[in-house]
């Protein structure tokens, strides 16, 4: 199935034909011939190939819905993009950046020797960049954030630390408004004055066919045909670096609707819901989210890294049902539902934990596809423990999820809690859920609530922890969920005694 | 000009890998089919269905080879395409080519063995010991009388220490594109740190003299030690390829087959004995080491001594016994990696030490500083040290990182903090510079000024990062007089520099940057013969500096001549503006029988010191700061050796507790992407802080000193600052020196869940 796609590169419009999926990064290096995105891992652990995406946060041809004219834009990784996700999007490489010569964040870079061999600095020139267009708080240690998604194998990140934080002080008083920001990046040559305004304008019309109402139908539509259906693809491509030829597929509806987070009433309860395409980014930032449950942005580096979180989406996390996802975990302990939409326009509500029926094997119907996320709308206490070999973008040996609701005399009136990489799907773990239920927070209780969860599930042994050691870690995460979530019990001397 | 312009292109995203040459119209792709177990045999290959994928699929076996398939150097034991036999997992059987890179890739991965069957596989080097199956001899040295001195000592310790190997991680993986010439052999782009090695492994694989055979490396997107030696296998089979069908030919492998089929640092499994008096002096020092040297010699047999000539660390030790053996198995062969069996026999040495500073009950710090090598202490090997900066690093490091109240205040944060606790640890070095293999300490360099007054440089030296262009640049600069921005430093050919070295070592500057020293001293005498006998002035009176000629004694008279103009008018007076030098490190001197000698040009001292939190709730760490006092000697470019310092101690501390290059006992690699193997990133560094000693040192170019490889042996104090912390957690706790200290280590030796496997090591008092 032949299709067309509209985007914008760097400066230069670009209308393309294409006949099946292919890696965004493969057309880039190959028939655009730029040749600074480069290729280090293909599967989204390096970034060498890191670029900057923009695109409308409203729907396509609307007048601008908010400051910022209704642009956003943020970085990805080329290796994990698919190519007719481009559509209705402008893209930008190094090359993009680098046409007037050095900008203020490649000088800082070569002024502190923070490039070596040179094969990532396009990569983290591109990240600092984009830092600088989107990051809510522009510091030193904000600007190390950024750069998480970026391998240097040369540097030791010390001169890329010290250039890092150069930039976050010279540029601390940067406006926060988009079109405010691009202009001051152009005037101080951090964008080519030209590539900023672009940058503001819409891009391009996308050329696929504007979503139905309904969100999630065109999905589920699709999805009934042969077709590969896909979310951020920050998952399918690091299983499928070379996609066959003619691989059609369908990207999931990024409109605003399938984008939102809002409050409802439905099914005889009071939710938040999310749509089917919402990021992990857009997640750890929304108000919302955090008004529900209050802290979990602090969990949001130990997800991927920030390009990652920029485009995986939570139904992708879900429906790739990997016993270890993280916001899997999380969702399994905020009691998520899934609104399931059949390819007729047939809705059912199941709740996250009966999803997973066997090892990546799901409870998804032919033709039916995720088209929101419903969390209760009631508050909740909540913590997230993970241990990973690498404490940023790793997958978790073991991971796990508390959330819990009291009552006036502090007794727990209600608890959820998850555990991944113990079991061939993600778990909730009942027992420890019985434990806790209308019981009052104690060390004894916390010491049981490891016994048990150590207990749970079946775990293996691989290159990400013996079975041993994960049934030591669910047993510490319980440990750690005391202490984090009643610090003033100063459960850590009792336990530790 | 401040910079060079290789790291300017970088940032501008401009600088050109194997990847990004331009292809040519009629480029074919290369990938690799590859053996499927540690050990095993084929009768042959089914190539149907790959042959079905595409009209322009083409796929070679040994059988196509018209010369030897043959990748060894030293001992030749490594077949290019596996013939009947295969003796690792991921050993190259057919090479497939084909119009894209993704058709070939699917056509490798169509390809069948025919009549496989697996065989018996080792991994394990104490099991190929017991078997008798060493690649080469053991290797021992012996200084003064190790067992006698051992019945001296007041305390004797014994234990095991291993280390696992480490994967390179360039950026760029291994690539080459090969084109057939009308000459009737090939031409190449290779990443390689040895364009000469290439071009001999070429010419053997196809056939012809190495004439027929040009190499050309632009630069690598990093090396490590990687594509020294392991870099020739990938041009080989691009070069058979363009040879078997007059196209050319490109490889460029994924990470994956990259991870798969390429050698790594060594795995070693050691065994220890130390022997010290009362006052914590070592007496004596004894060690077995056990290298996996993996399925074929590789360069294993240079770093087996590499390993024995640090075994005593920066330390004296007045009697030595170690024993270095090649033990095969069957993983993939084993190769160079920054350090070159140093880091293996550091480990070894820094764990006997910390046995012995737990049985003694002394500080781990004050036992160290009481054994740092002193000036004129005669090494195990024979060599007297001199210009030791060994105390001086020592107290330095220490000083700048407040040590006695540092200690105090990790005491302190100890006490106070049931679920977190601190730990430190010092890390002295001294890193001897020479290749260990004699004959490889020589390079070439031929200078062409051109008749405008700019100069082109080439050498063996091939950059991959690491700043030697940069170096040269700056060296040749300085001794023609010009600026740096004059000088251009050409790709690496092997028809303008021939039998090259590879840039390897920790040597790329120190040789190459002394022969481009010695021939860009030869044109500038030239010039200045030339100018003297045309201006009729004594040439003693005339220099040539900031790109103009002078004669002193009276500056103030102001230049006489512009560098170009000079060079035009002694082009026209025919004077030959290009030279050719050679140089080879004076004084080595190294005899194998009785492993006696003077080995290496001079040594790097240094010291570190590292901090590290351990979250002994979950048996996490963060590592929180790193004090290090470098001994660069005089710096040619401080930013240039401040970036191998910390890059250095970076991959050090990745090799001490975080990359956990593992094998299952079947041989297959378990962490072969990026998404399994993990290195340091920025977030798990911590806070960096170098000083850079700038003695001048007379035994090398510019009074500078080698950087590549010391700093990394610092990152091994990671792994004593987590057992230091471990052991506040739980003091007394008996530790195997298993490297590296990942998390899951960390935890279990915290709970008791990782009991310490091997003999524990008696005490023998006296």
């Amino acid at each position: 199935m032949e299709r067309s796609i509209r985007f914008r590169l760097n400066e230069t419009l670009h209308e393309i034909r294409l006949s099946g999926e292919r890696l965004a990064l493969d057309w880039i290096r190959g028939e655009a011939g730029l040749k600074g995105t480069k290729e280090g891992c293909r599967e989204g652990d390096c970034g060498a190939c890191l670029v900057l995406l923009g695109g409308l946060t409203g729907p396509a041809g609307a007048s601008a819905p908010e400051a910022g004219g209704g642009m956003e834009w943020y970085s990805a990784t080329a290796c994990t993009l698919a190519l007719s996700d481009l559509d209705g999007r402008h893209v930008i490489t190094i090359e993009g950046l680098a046409q007037a010569g050095l900008t203020p964040v490649m000088s800082a870079m070569l002024d502190e020797g923070a490039s070596q061999c040179g094969f990532c600095s396009p990569g983290f020139v591109l990240a600092l960049t984009g830092f600088l267009v989107s990051g809510r708080h522009i510091d030193p240690v904000a600007a190390m954030t950024a750069v998480e998604g970026n391998l240097c194998r040369c540097t030791g990140y010390g001169s890329i630390r010290r250039a890092a934080v150069r930039l976050a002080l010279e540029f601390a008083d940067l406006p926060d408004d988009l079109p405010g920001r691009l202009a001051e990046l152009g005037r101080r040559g951090v964008l080519p004055p030209s590539l900023a305004a672009l940058m503001l304008a819409a891009p391009p019309p996308a050329a696929r066919p504007p979503s139905p109402s309904t969100p999630g139908a065109a999905t589920a539509a699709t999805a009934a045909s042969a077709a590969t259906v896909i979310g951020g693809g920050t998952d399918y491509f690091v299983r499928h670096p070379d996609p066959e030829p003619g691989l059609q597929t369908v990207l999931v509806d990024q409109t605003p609707a399938a984008r939102r987070i809002e409050s409802l009433q439905a099914d005889g309860a009071d939710w938040l819901e999310l749509g089917a395409a919402v990021t992990t980014s857009q997640f750890f930032a929304s108000a919302a989210v955090q008004a529900l449950v209050p802290g979990i942005e602090r969990f949001a580096d130990e997800i991927a890294s920030p390009p990652i979180r920029n485009r995986a989406t939570l139904a992708g996390n879900i429906a790739n049902a990997s016993p270890i996802a993280d916001l899997t975990a999380m969702l399994l302990a905020l009691d998520a539902c899934l609104v399931l939409v059949g390819p007729a326009g047939a809705r059912r509500l199941l709740r996250l934990d009966q999803f997973f029926l066997a090892y990546k094997k799901i409870d998804l119907q032919p033709g039916e596809a995720i088209a929101a996320i419903r969390l209760p709308a009631e508050p909740v206490r909540f913590n997230f423990e993970k241990v990973a070999r690498r404490a940023r973008l790793d997958i978790a040996s073991a991971n796990s999820a508390l959330a819990v609701r009291l009552d006036g005399e502090g007794r727990i009136r209600q608890a959820v809690c998850s555990a991944g990489g113990i079991a061939a799907v993600p778990l909730r773990l009942a027992e420890v859920e019985a434990l806790l239920t209308d019981a009052l927070p104690s060390v004894e209780l916390f010491r049981e609530a490891g016994r048990l969860a150590a207990a749970a599930g079946t775990p293996q042994d691989d290159v990400r922890g013996s079975s041993v050691y994960r049934r030591r870690l669910l047993e510490r995460f319980m440990w750690a969920h005391a202490i984090r979530l009643w610090p003033q019990l100063k459960l850590e001397k009792a336990l530790f005694s | 000009m401040k910079h060079n312009f290789d790291f300017i292109q970088n940032l501008l995203g401009r600088t050109v890998y194997i990847d990004d040459l331009p292809e040519p119209a009629n480029l074919l792709h290369a990938a690799v089919f590859t053996s499927p177990s540690a050990h095993g045999s084929f009768a042959g290959l089914d190539l149907s269905a790959a042959l079905a994928l595409d009209p322009t699929v083409r796929v070679l076996t040994a059988a196509d080879i018209p010369g030897q398939n043959q990748l060894g150097t030293a001992v030749l034991d490594e077949p290019m395409l596996a013939e009947g036999v295969w003796h690792f997992r991921g050993q190259v059987i057919a090479l497939v080519l084909a119009g894209s890179r993704s058709l070939a890739r699917r056509a490798a991965a169509a390809i069948k063995l025919v009549g496989a069957a697996d065989r018996p596989a080792v991994t394990d080097p104490r099991v190929a010991f017991a078997r008798g199956d060493l690649i080469l001899k053991p290797r021992t040295q012996r200084w003064g009388d190790s067992a006698a001195a051992f019945a001296l000592c007041h305390l004797v310790v014994s234990g095991r220490a291993d280390s696992a190997g480490q994967e390179h991680v360039y950026l760029e993986t291994q690539g080459a594109i090969a084109l057939p010439d009308d000459s009737g052999g090939v031409r190449l782009m290779s990443g390689t740190q040895g364009p000469s090695g290439v071009q001999k492994i070429v010419a053997r694989v196809l056939g012809l003299p190495m004439n027929l055979v040009e190499v050309e490396t632009r630069r690598m997107g990093g090396a490590f030690g990687g594509k020294e030696d392991q870099a020739s296998g990938w041009a080989a089979l691009a070069a058979l390829g363009a040879f078997a069908t007059q196209r050319p030919v490109k490889i460029y492998l994924s990470r994956r087959d990259d991870m798969t089929s390429t050698g790594k640092r060594h795995p070693y499994s050691s065994d220890f004995r130390i022997g010290l008096d009362k006052d914590g002096k070592i007496l004596a020092f004894e060690a077995d080491y056990y290298q996996n040297s993996g399925a074929a010699c590789d360069l294993s047999p240079a770093i087996i001594p590499r390993t024995l000539f640090h075994a005593a660390g920066a330390y004296h030790i007045p009697n030595v016994r170690v024993t270095g053996y090649l033990c095969r198995t069957n993983l993939v062969p084993f190769t160079a990696f920054r350090g070159f069996g140093g880091p293996q026999g550091f480990f070894v040495i820094e764990a006997a030490l910390d046995k012995a500073a737990a049985a003694l009950g002394l500080d781990p710090v004050e036992l160290r500083r009481r054994n740092l090598l002193r000036e004129g202490d005669v090494s195990h090997y024979g060599m007297p040290h001199e210009g030791v900066l060994a105390t001086e690093t020592f107290e330095r490091c220490l000083a700048r990182a407040g040590y006695p109240e540092r200690r105090a205040a990790i005491q302190e944060y100890n006490r106070t903090n049931p679920a977190s606790k601190r730990g430190l640890a010092v890390m002295p070095v001294c890193f001897g510079i020479s290749f260990t293999k004699m004959m490889m300490n020589q390079g070439g360099a031929l200078i062409h000024v051109y008749n405008d007054g700019s100069v082109g440089v080439s050498t063996g030296a091939t950059e991959m990062g690491q700043g030697v262009s940069r170096k040269l640049a700056l060296i040749v600069a300085r001794a023609l007089g010009v600026s740096q921005t004059a000088v251009r430093v050409e790709s690496t050919r092997t028809t303008t520099v021939a039998n090259t070295m590879p840039t390897a070592a920790s040597t790329g500057a120190d040789i190459n940057g002394m022969a481009a020293q010695l021939a860009a001293t030869e044109i500038r005498q030239r010039l200045l013969a030339f100018a003297a006998a045309s201006l009729q002035l004594d040439p003693a009176s005339l220099t040539l500096r900031d790109g103009q000629l002078f004669a002193d004694p009276e500056p103030a008279a102001g230049p006489l001549l512009s560098f170009a103009a000079l060079v035009a008018k002694a082009y026209e007076g025919r004077v030959d503006l290009s030279a050719h030098a050679f140089f080879a490190t004076p004084g080595l001197h190294y005899d194998l029988a009785t492993e006696r000698g003077c080995p290496f040009a001079y040594h790097v001292y240094g010291c570190a010191l590292l901090t590290v939190t351990v979250d002994t709730l979950r048996g996490r760490y963060q590592f929180d700061d790193a004090i290090m006092v470098h001994d660069t000697g005089v710096s040619i470019d401080p930013l240039v050796d401040l970036g191998q310092i910390e890059g250095a101690f970076a991959q050090g501390l990745g090799w001490a507790a975080l990359e956990d290059l593992r094998f299952d006992d079947k041989g297959r690699l378990l962490a072969d992407t990026l998404s399994t193997y993990k290195l340091p990133d920025g977030h798990f560094m911590p806070r960096l802080d170098v000083e850079m000693l700038q003695r001048p040192n007379p035994k090398a170019v510019a009074n500078s000193k080698a950087v590549g490889e010391p700093p990394l042996m610092y990152g091994i104090a990671g792994w004593f600052a987590i057992a230091d912390a471990l052991r506040a957690a739980r003091p007394g706790l008996e530790l195997a020196y298993d490297l590296p200290m990942t998390c899951e280590k960390v935890l279990g030796l915290l709970t008791g869940d990782l009991v310490p496997a091997g003999p524990s090591g008696g005490e023998a008092g006296r």
